[in-house]
């Protein structure tokens, strides 16, 4: 039995080297979530009113929750900008994720055919939740890196990006002052790997679980004949939806945090500075 | 180096990392960003944005027309003082007046009355006086017809008007 009962990648759906091998099942998985998306933000926003109809005030309320939150951890200054990107991901996280616990992902496609319609183990499935294809959680978080590269640069300038990073803090002089700046000299450049590794951190710490709860989920399935292989993954479709919002929150918030980090002016340097 | 080198590209065939996958799905990305910040976060936002001034306008509009409503009571408050004021003072005026009336009123009726007493005892002196003269003349005649019967002398008209004289003298004593 192989370790992992779904593939670590995703299915191309037309022969490697062809112009069209990046269509692959999480691409179209990703393309319904991007169609799902466009029609439930179509439905809310169409005809809006003060007083708002349903679709309306769900999306209301998820937005100024998010709007909030973010607000809360990057400040109100940078929200703004930040707000659109932050609200994406999550919610093309969180939409990506559930659809993959829709039944038929991962089940329906190709494999050894048994019979009409019917095959003994699924090799190449016809759809494939987009956060457990790692083209897109590292597309995702490269397109964030860069975000993130790009306001901060803007928020506090380049020079300003390295004193943050480099810069000793605490305001010692002298002999103590000097081992300080050496110090932080070292925390810097620790802090410089930290950062070009977290596109890599968060694109495999999504994928990962995704892919995971892919793999409990079809092992599951797989357990106890026609009764067991209902019954069985049950509990844990409840444990993925719980994973599916979490990782979501996680992704988001920590993207959030990392802006936080980078874009807080010093204002004890500043006041420093100013003595 | 390339021990790390092939690693990542172990990794990578092993995950299926190919730049068209990535580049699809970044692109796909994108969509969704474009498609939620037209379609849904900027007139969400905006909408709330619209929702909450028009909140803080009626919070204003509230806090204004209750301080009209205070200003007003306070208007209408001073209006009925006023009101009140002015009444007590045409009362007091009315009533200052009635009592000038009255006094004046009263002075005339005394004076009426003092004018009349006047003109009655005048009038009673005269009719005093008139009775005096005509009892004197009729005593003075009953005395010079007493005297002549008396006397059987006819008395002239000196005897007379001497009798006369002693008895209306007599009578006023």
């Amino acid at each position: 039995m192989p370790l992992l009962a779904v593939h670590g990648y995703a299915s191309e759906f037309f022969k490697a080297g062809s112009t069209l091998s990046f269509v692959t099942n999480s691409v179209l998985v990703a393309l319904v979530v991007l169609g799902l998306v466009l029609w439930f933000s179509r439905k809310a926003t169409k005809n809006m009113t003060l007083i708002p109809h349903k679709a309306q005030n769900f999306f209301e309320f998820i937005v100024e929750f998010l709007y909030n939150q973010v607000e809360g951890i990057v400040g109100p200054k940078v929200a703004p900008r930040t707000f659109p990107l932050l609200a994406t991901i999550f919610i093309y996280i969180l939409v990506s994720n559930w659809f993959g616990l829709l039944p038929g992902i991962g089940t329906i496609g190709w494999g050894e055919g048994t019979g009409f319609l019917s095959v003994k183990e699924v090799h190449d499935p016809l759809l494939r939740p987009p956060t457990a294809d790692l083209n897109m959680t590292f597309g995702l978080s490269v397109s964030m890196f860069l975000v993130w590269l790009y306001v901060t640069i803007s928020e506090v300038g380049v020079w300003g990006f390295i004193v943050h990073t480099f810069g000793p803090k605490g305001g010692l002089k002298g002999l103590m002052g000097a081992i300080v700046a050496l110090v932080f000299l070292f925390v810097g450049v620790v802090e410089v790997f930290s950062i070009l590794f977290r596109p890599i951190t968060l694109s495999f710490r999504l994928f990962g679980n995704i892919l995971a709860g892919e793999n409990v989920l079809h092992t599951m399935s797989g357990m106890g004949g026609f009764i067991g292989s209902i019954l069985a993954p049950f509990p844990f479709y409840f444990m993925e939806l719980l994973v599916g919002i979490l990782q979501a929150i996680v992704f988001t918030l920590l993207c959030a945090v990392y802006i936080q980090l980078s874009t807080t002016h010093d204002d004890h340097g500043h006041e420093e500075a100013h003595h | 180096m390339d021990q790390i080198k092939g690693i990542a590209y172990q990794i990578a065939g092993d995950f299926g990392l190919a730049w068209a996958k990535f580049f699809a799905q970044v692109i796909i990305f994108i969509a969704v960003y474009t498609i939620l910040k037209k379609y849904a976060f900027g007139p969400i936002l905006a909408m709330l944005e619209q929702r909450r001034q028009r909140i803080a306008d009626g919070e204003a509009k509230l806090e204004k027309i209750a301080k009209d409503a205070a200003d007003a009571a306070k208007n209408a408050q001073a209006i009925v003082d006023k009101a009140e004021a002015d009444a007590a003072r045409r009362i007091k005026e009315a009533d200052d007046a009635a009592k000038a009336l009255q006094e004046r009123r009263q002075q005339d009726a005394v004076a009426s009355a003092n004018t009349i007493i006047a003109k009655a005892r005048e009038a009673a002196e005269l009719e005093k006086e008139q009775f005096m003269s005509q009892l004197k003349r009729e005593f003075g005649r009953m005395v010079a017809d007493a005297t002549s019967r008396v006397t059987g002398k006819v008395l002239n008209t000196d005897d007379q008007t001497r009798i006369n004289q002693e008895t209306a003298a007599q009578v006023s004593a």
